[in-house]
């Protein structure tokens, strides 16, 4: 290992190959991010009472989730503390107790080893159960998101988040109660590395006119403008771009939350009946993202497209592959119906026979397996787009690119990245945190804009 | 376990399998429109439930199609399908890939004057760009009715083996 300089290069927007294809690399990334950062283990939505559980995965662990008797969330590792046979087999359902089939302990809804067969003639009294129980893992949620972190010294789920709050309440802050996941997840493989579908998701705006010009010619609507990427398409004051602190960041096209779905009468009344009280509670500001369409990535591995409200984890399995899990999220407060149609959307355009989303699979793959070749992975990869056309904001919270065609967030999530596989520990981290966009120097880019614009004459 | 219903006849079956055939084939050499004018009724629902690993203690119901399901289309639905594979734009496909069928363990019943319930196993092969092979194997429960000299499915009802597929996408008509 060179050191991450060899990696991510900041001011020349350029990342090496080495990043999509290396086992160090790898390597390092599960101790420096999936080992540190918060990861992505469900709703509450999927675990509403007591004894409820999911399986899943914190990158390559197997982890259970499990609601409580007072309500609280616990997870732990789902391998048994005797000789490490996974405890619990089961994708989901209702739990008072973990049987482990290999030599029948049990182990309690809270992950505590409360039983183990004939213990007092095997071991006469010797054995510690309070020692024993499964490996805990931190737990809390963010407007019923639920997360995991296995470092103590990790700051709290709401300052990892940090500014992306501010972003995140457009949406899981509102008056009608924010939004849940449906489940159960579709599964599927990919053999790609796991960053290639989340910067995919963080800023790939330029995609999806040619990636899905197919798809987007027969779903027509707003989107159709973009098929082919044609001369006459729609480019001005489509969207933004943003990215924050700790890397998470989305793109937004401005007016278009339903614009995947065919089928979306429900959903556009739903958003019209309640976007003037997301507008009361949250500003105006918030309320244009409210109805826009969002490409997202939650740093390290979780995305979603809200709006088309398609949400993914891209768990990896090494550097070569991914498990690629899909949920839909939906509005809360919306009938069972509107519901039922946004989740069938969803999975119509971005499950695992998707419209859209099966076209992406083999530029993803490729992308990966291409470094291969020793003299192609010596080559470095280019994220320049809109470079410079960005810049602090004084409205939205972290660095705002100009352009939801553009690659501001890749920029940013890489630069975290870097900075997480560099850091010895999060006080490293955190020592970063007053001048953690120094790479941003346009710093009056939008100051400069929005004068500009004010000054323009109103039609 | 014995079915207590009887089977249809050596020549209706032997229509029903000759059917599959005829639908595989076309299938194969990319003829979406014609399989979709001659195979599809228009009352369709085509549907591919997800199916979770669950205890067999657990009571819940087996899925619905209110439920997440990789397929859940109705005629207008599919046909968007099929016209996303015309527009020559699916870059993926562009060399083709190459699919096969094997569609065999065909049980059909007469449930009404010239409907008929249909339970078949495919076994599906693709083969893409140079040396990848994915490979699904699926039940199905087909609800077809007579249609001038042939059939049209107005239900199906497929049962992926798989719970975590592998495979870059399961965009293919089966």
């Amino acid at each position: 290992m060179n050191g991450s300089a060899a990696l991510v290069d900041n001011a020349n927007a350029s990342q090496s190959r080495r990043v999509f294809w290396d086992q160090d690399v790898y390597q390092l990334e599960l101790e420096r991010i999936f080992s540190r950062c918060w990861l992505m283990l469900g709703h509450d939505s999927l675990v509403p009472k007591s004894g409820d559980f999911i399986t899943t995965y914190m990158a390559e662990d197997r982890v259970i989730l499990s609601r409580q008797p007072d309500g609280s969330l616990k997870a732990f590792i789902n391998s048994c503390t005797h000789r490490g046979n996974q405890v619990c087999h089961a994708d989901s359902g209702s739990a008072k107790a973990f049987v482990c089939n290999y030599h029948g302990w049990v182990f309690g809804q809270d992950g505590a080893l409360v039983d183990v067969p004939m213990e007092e003639r095997c071991y006469h009294n010797d054995l510690d159960k309070s020692k024993l129980g499964l490996t805990q893992i931190r737990v809390e949620t963010y407007k019923g998101f639920i997360f995991g972190c296995h470092d103590p010294e990790a700051p709290s789920l709401e300052e990892y988040l940090g500014d992306f709050c501010w972003y995140l309440d457009s949406i899981w802050d509102t008056p009608d109660g924010g939004m849940e996941l449906l489940g159960p997840p579709l599964k599927s493989t990919l053999a790609c590395n796991w960053k290639v579908p989340t910067e995919n998701f963080v800023g790939d705006g330029y995609h999806v006119g040619w990636t899905h010009a197919a798809a987007l010619q027969m779903i027509g609507g707003e989107l159709s403008g973009l098929s082919g990427n044609r001369a006459d398409m729609p480019f001005d004051d489509l969207g933004l771009q943003f990215t924050v602190r700790h890397g998470h960041g989305f793109g937004l096209i401005l007016n278009a939350a339903s614009s995947i779905h065919v089928k979306r009468d429900g959903y556009i009344k739903y958003i019209n009946e309640t976007r003037g009280a997301v507008r009361a509670k949250l500003g105006p500001e918030r309320e244009m993202l409210y109805v826009g369409h969002w490409n997202t990535s939650l740093f390290p591995n979780c995305s979603f497209l809200y709006g088309t409200n398609t949400f993914k984890i891209w768990h990896p399995r090494g550097p070569h592959e991914i498990e690629v899990w899909t949920y839909t999220m939906v509005p809360k407060g919306a009938d069972a119906e509107t519901k039922r149609s946004m989740q069938r959307e969803a999975i119509r355009s971005f499950g695992t026979a998707g419209t859209l989303e099966s076209d992406d699979g083999e530029n993803m793959s490729s992308a990966t397996y291409n470094n291969q070749g020793v003299i192609t992975r010596r080559g470095w990869m280019n994220s320049s787009m809109g470079l410079n056309r960005e810049g602090p904001h004084p409205v939205f919270p972290g660095i705002v690119g100009v352009s939801f065609i553009g690659e501001t967030s890749y920029r940013g999530f890489y630069r975290f990245w870097q900075e997480m596989i560099d850091a010895p520990d999060w006080a490293a981290v955190k020592a970063g945190d007053a001048d953690w966009d120094k790479m941003w120097t346009n710093r009056n880019f939008w100051p400069e804009r929005l004068a500009a614009q004010q000054a323009e004459p109103q039609d | 376990m014995t079915e207590a219903r009887k089977t249809v006849g050596m020549e209706l079956h032997h229509a029903i399998v000759s059917h599959y055939s005829a639908e595989a084939r076309m299938l194969q050499n990319r003829q979406y429109r014609a399989w979709f004018d001659t195979v599809i009724a228009e009352d369709i629902h085509y549907w591919m439930p997800v199916y979770e690993q669950r205890f067999v203690r657990d009571r819940r119901p087996e899925p619905t199609p209110d439920d997440a399901a990789i397929y859940n289309d109705d005629y207008g639905e599919l046909k968007q399908r099929v016209d996303r594979l015309l527009t020559g734009q699916v870059w993926m496909e562009d060399p083709p890939s190459r699919i096969r069928y094997f569609v065999s363990n065909v049980e059909a019943f007469e449930t009404a004057p010239g409907e008929f319930e249909v339970f078949s196993n495919v076994l599906v092969h693709r083969n893409r760009r140079q040396s990848e092979v994915y490979v699904h194997t699926l039940g199905r429960e087909d609800k077809l009715r007579k249609a001038g000299e042939g059939f049209k499915v107005f239900s199906r009802k497929l049962i992926l083996d798989a719970r975590v597929v592998q495979d870059k996408n399961l965009y293919f008509f089966a």
